[in-house]
């Protein structure tokens, strides 16, 4: 089971660390937790990826619908530090461009 | 209005109903018997609550009972009129019998006259439609009853016992549905080989696959709908339909990109309110001269093998549909000549692999260690078992044979 780990920044800015396996059980709950970010008011996001050791296509679809609730709210989802292997998954399917990966949570909304 | 058997008075329009709707869900008596641990796991537990030798589940098929689950007893096709459960099900409410033997409905019954058998309690399981297609059955060789508390449980005990029966028999339903929407045969056109599998995770999956040939070009798509089970599938059936829309344009040389932009703008509302996306690979092949065109919305698997097994990755940068309201597509080229070989695939095989950084090599051994198709998906096929696919598994393979058929 994979576990989420959620805090918010001095700057305001939402982190979510899950741990393990992001697949589709764990996606519905990253789904949630996404939402529940943006609807309590802090619609920028970082998502740090560096204990998620693998990555399928529900998992992506959370991504990309926190992107797009994240953006309408008027702030960003970004994603930071994803292993090799997540990195494969984003750049198969060219989302490499729509979710940039930063190379650490503190900077992922500064430069 | 009711006759003085105390059942319906249109019983037999009930029971033609009834009949159709054990055909429909595909719950006749079986070939074989076989045991199903969804259907045991609610008797046992029935067995342990009540504390009844014997508990089942029965299903009436014309003259029969059969049972799905038995417990206390061998589950042998007995003729319905030997059983309680017939009235049960004429009946269409829970019943309990404290003491057959002193009930005229059912003390002439074979297991209670000769099998010692004298308590009885049965809940209706029904369809969708409120059709009764099996009862939920409790027995005892002594007289009892049951209280309100033990009604209400056997109610609940029922109720799930319905869900795995009806819901199961619904998914099988669906999952020959969803295969029937495959292509049933594969491509063999002058040299050309032409042949997918789609081995969903769950009863029904989002992968689906489609090719046509249609005036010498062979158009082939293969998507990929995120998730899995019965929301994807339905989305993926408007994938297919969406592509298959197109077809005629394909094969009438328009532009992939343009109608893959069409296939998207067809797709968007479903996929927003959805909350999905969807990967889609799409080729329009020139079986003359072995052109080839593809579009690649954010698939990102698919290899050409050629002749001298060297493996090429068919690469591109557009994103899956449903990602982005502005996003398009383009259409790229490339060519198969004699002996080159092409497979096409979803992420579920992409998971699978011990490589995943640099998946393209294993991949093509896939291809280039089989010298046709069928070997190459048999292949496949044993991957996905051997190493448990958890989500859909779907390939399509092209060979075009070293032989220049003309």
């Amino acid at each position: 089971m994979i576990e989420f780990d959620v805090r918010t920044t001095d700057d305001g800015i939402g982190v979510v660390v899950p741990r393990g396996r992001l697949n589709m059980v764990a996606a519905r709950e990253l789904r949630e937790t996404l939402t529940g970010l943006v609807d309590s008011g802090t619609p920028r996001i970082v998502v740090d990826l560096a204990e998620t050791t693998f990555l399928d296509s529900s998992a992506l679809g959370a991504l990309v619908a926190g992107l797009k609730t994240a953006r309408q709210a008027g702030g960003d989802l970004r994603i930071a530090r994803p292993t090799e292997s997540v990195m494969t998954v984003f750049r198969l399917t060219n989302l490499d461009k729509v979710l940039r990966p930063r190379d650490d949570v503190e900077s992922a909304f500064h430069g | 209005m009711s006759t003085d058997t105390g059942l319906p008075a249109d019983a037999s329009s009930v029971e033609s109903r009834r009949q159709r709707a054990i055909d429909a869900l595909g719950l006749g008596v079986p070939l074989e018997q076989r045991r199903d641990e969804r259907f045991d796991r609610i008797t046992r537990l029935a067995r342990t609550v009540f504390r009844t030798p014997l508990a089942s589940i029965t299903v009436l098929d014309g003259e029969c009972a059969w049972f799905p689950s038995a417990q206390g007893f061998e589950p042998a096709v007995t003729p319905r009129d030997d059983v309680f459960c017939d009235r049960t099900h004429r009946v269409g409410e829970v019943t309990v019998v404290p003491d057959a033997t002193r009930d005229p409905h059912y003390a002439h019954l074979p297991i209670v006259a000769d099998g010692g058998i004298r308590f009885y309690a049965g809940a209706p399981l029904r369809d969708p439609l409120g059709n009764v297609v099996g009862t939920f059955c409790l027995f005892d060789t002594a007289p009892r009853t049951l209280d309100a508390e033990e009604l209400q449980t056997l109610e609940d005990l029922a109720a799930w016992a319905q869900q795995e029966l009806v819901g199961s028999s619904e998914m099988m339903r669906a999952s020959r549905v969803q295969t029937a929407m495959l292509p049933a045969i594969p491509i063999e056109h002058r040299g050309w080989h032409v042949e997918g599998i789609c081995l969903p995770a769950l009863s029904v999956g989002g992968d689906l696959f489609d090719f046509q040939l249609t005036n010498g070009i062979v158009h082939i798509g293969l998507g990929d709908v995120m998730g899995k089970g019965t929301g994807a599938a339905l989305i993926g059936a408007g994938v297919r339909a969406a592509v298959r829309s197109t077809h005629p344009a394909v094969v009438a040389g328009a532009d992939l990109g343009s109608t893959t932009y069409r296939v998207a703008r067809t797709l968007q509302s479903d996929l927003d309110r959805g909350g999905s996306f969807v990967t889609l690979f799409q080729c329009a092949i020139d079986v003359e001269d072995g052109s080839v065109r593809y579009v690649d919305a954010g698939a990102g698997l698919c290899v050409i093998v050629r002749a001298d097994d060297s493996v090429e990755r068919l690469v591109s940068e557009d994103r899956p549909i449903g990602i982005l309201d502005d996003d398009t597509w383009t259409e790229h080229r490339t060519r198969l000549d004699p002996g080159d070989r092409m497979l096409v695939f979803s992420d579920g095989l992409f998971d699978l692999l011990e490589d995943q950084r640099e998946w393209w090599r294993e991949v093509g051994r896939l291809v280039a260690d089989h010298h046709d198709p069928a070997g190459t998906l048999a292949a496949v096929r044993h991957l996905a078992t051997s190493r448990l696919n958890l989500d859909d598994v779907t390939a399509v393979v092209v060979h075009r044979s070293s032989e220049d058929v003309r």
